[in-house]
């Protein structure tokens, strides 16, 4: 590990609510418990899985959170929460639809699927309905390719061996359930955007 | 025709994941007998069985057990690559969802033969849900029987598993990538040596088996079997036992098909997945995942094993098998694998990160019909400047399909461009 001797004194406000708060606390020593006591930074992935279930995002707030508890530097958590794709960087719609687009679905028609999705929503790619209820991503492979196309919804729910019934069908069902609230936002300036870890783009 | 069922015989079974369908076809009968084995000897047998790594390098899995034996340092960990990403791949995912109990007693043989008492399972994110939550019912199911925890089954060998989650990142699907984000780092792998069965180059610095799901999976069987049954099941020298296949694209069956390591490719597609689509004819082959090199419909005749097909310029990589027909441009193909290597470099090593993005950018404008003949010859070039010049390889798994879909397929590629 790098040497981390910034532990920082004053604490930082939690961003949760209470019952947010006790689920993120029990979840943050279950994580905790799995390293030896001088690795539990080793649950800097957990911490943020953990946040992001709770808020739907990862807020520059909710990030310095994160480093507080974890007693890391905020930017080795920016640093983390931007490399891996499952992080959000801003608020997205209550569902998500991630579309794989890797050979095996693209073999199948993932292209096709894509582009019927974004028909449907009347988004492209990447964005978010006006009524914060669907995002419209692109995914790469989702170890489902013998399925395909597949899709993932809400980051961890697979559909798979998509046709355009099922996929008028799942999107019927999506807009009937509430979905998760998201944390509050956007940020004013996106300082993300376009960076390596978010999907938009590629 | 069909070999041996040595990892998907439960599969077809109701409730195939649970422990009661587990211990019904003979589950857990290998743990008491390895526990009464001396570790070495389990090693001895993991080295006769000729099992090769089964996420995509092949490595003997024997002798890097043997490896980290030798180590003097404590604690050893063992962890378990259930990272699956490769394009193509999905059989590790199987395999949690439908007989988990199977890397469970394969991953405690594995920690008492290397003398290890806690592993980690690095599962990616997204199967948080599905396979990875019967992975965690099986691993609760197996503590309350007592196969994990203090004094297993009265051996005096203590384990305990946890299984930890990435979030998104191809990358930490290779080794070190894995352990520094098992660290809780971002996912850039490590410069080697030392290596990670190597006191200092494993997890938390400490000697480190890093094995894939499939491979631990089969550990029952050879305690079970014996090491010399389990090589005489593959069809090829050095190459033991079966393969559990993750077959994609336009055969008439897709999903994972259990064959002898070695089948060929034919065999496979005509045996096993019922041939071609109505309508299809079988143009190219990806053998081992979107990595390994193209094969033409010609070469459907290779055997897949590791030996052969790294002989032949390609890899049996993941066991991932995508046949093409001919409605695929194979230049279209090749563009849509360099987006994903481009999109997934980790950026630590310039080569990479500067080569699949410019391979990426050129295959794009040669597929939108804006590309010259000088760019076809670009992408092959540059390809092969970026082998062996990074830390990791997925360089050069990049550039493997770059210069062999080139290579074989040229006419699809000047079909679409000037010049």
């Amino acid at each position: 590990m790098v040497s981390l001797s910034t532990a920082q004194a004053a604490p930082v406000a939690s961003p949760f609510n209470p019952e947010q708060q006790r689920r993120f606390d029990e979840g943050l020593e279950k994580a905790f418990a799995k390293y030896p006591s001088e690795y539990r930074r080793a649950a800097l992935l957990a911490a943020l899985h953990l946040a992001q279930d709770e808020l739907g995002w990862l807020s520059e707030p909710t990030m310095a959170y994160v480093a507080f508890r974890l007693d890391v530097p905020p930017v080795r958590v920016r640093e983390v929460a931007t490399f891996y794709s499952m992080y959000r960087k801003r608020p997205v719609g209550r569902h998500q639809i991630g579309v794989c687009n890797s050979v095996s679905c693209w073999a199948m028609g993932s292209e096709k699927v894509l582009a019927r999705c974004a028909d449907m929503l009347g988004i492209r790619p990447g964005e978010t309905t006006n009524d914060g209820q669907f995002t419209l991503e692109e995914v790469t492979c989702l170890a489902a390719c013998g399925y395909a196309p597949a899709i993932l919804v809400d980051n961890f729910t697979y559909v798979e061996n998509v046709n355009q019934e099922s996929l008028e069908r799942l999107i019927r069902d999506l807009r009937a359930q509430p979905g998760i609230e998201m944390a509050p936002g956007p940020l004013p300036v996106d300082p993300y955007a376009g960076q390596a870890g978010n999907t938009e783009g590629h | 025709m069909a070999g041996p069922k040595l990892l998907s015989a439960d599969w077809d079974k109701p409730e195939s994941w649970t422990l009661a369908t587990y211990r019904a076809g003979g589950g857990y009968q290998a743990l008491p007998k390895a526990l009464k084995m001396q570790p070495q000897q389990i090693v001895d047998e993991v080295v006769k069985s000729n099992l090769r790594g089964r996420g995509g390098a092949g490595f003997p899995t024997g002798m890097k057990w043997n490896f980290v034996r030798k180590e003097t340092s404590f604690p050893k960990y063992l962890c378990v690559n259930a990272d699956e990403g490769e394009p193509g791949t999905f059989k590790d995912r199987e395999i949690l969802l439908r007989s988990p109990h199977m890397l469970v007693e394969g991953m405690i043989i594995g920690c008492f033969a290397i003398d290890c008492h806690r592993t980690y399972v690095y599962c990616r994110g997204e199967f948080r849900k599905t396979a990875m939550a019967r992975l965690q019912t099986a691993i609760d199911e197996a503590r309350e029987a007592g196969f994990i925890g203090k004094n297993i089954l009265g051996s005096g060998f203590d384990l305990e598993v946890h299984t930890v989650f990435g979030a998104g990142a191809y990358i930490c699907g290779d080794e070190t990538g894995m352990l520094e984000s098992l660290e809780g780092k971002k996912g850039y792998p490590r410069l080697k040596p030392p290596f990670p069965a190597n006191a200092g180059g494993g997890l938390f610095k400490q000697p480190t088996a890093v094995n894939n799901v499939e491979t631990l999976a089969n550990l029952p069987v050879i305690v079970n079997m014996g090491g010399d049954a389990f090589s005489r099941v593959g069809l090829m020298p050095k190459n033991g036992g079966t393969r559990l296949f993750a077959v994609s694209g336009h055969s008439k069956k897709t999903g994972v098909f259990e064959a002898p390591m070695g089948i060929t490719f034919k065999a496979l597609l005509d045996e096993y997945c019922g041939g071609m689509r109505e309508g299809s004819t079988l143009k190219a082959i990806i053998p081992g995942g979107a990595s390994s090199a193209i094969m033409t419909a010609a070469e459907a005749d290779w055997p897949s094993d590791y030996d052969t097909l790294k002989a032949k310029k390609t890899m049996a990589g993941s066991g991932a098998v995508v046949y093409f027909d001919q409605s695929v441009n194979m230049a279209h193909a090749l563009a849509n694998v360099m987006r994903f290597f481009a999109h997934e470099s980790c950026g630590q090593c310039t080569p990479c990160r500067e080569g699949t993005a410019w391979l990426s950018r050129l295959l794009d404008k040669i597929v939108a019909g804006k590309g010259e003949k000088q760019d076809v010859d670009n992408v092959h070039q540059i390809a092969r400047q970026m082998e062996t010049k990074t830390i990791c390889a997925l360089a050069d798994g990049a550039a493997m399909p770059a210069k062999s879909f080139i290579e074989k397929f040229r006419a699809d590629f000047d079909a679409l461009v000037r010049g």
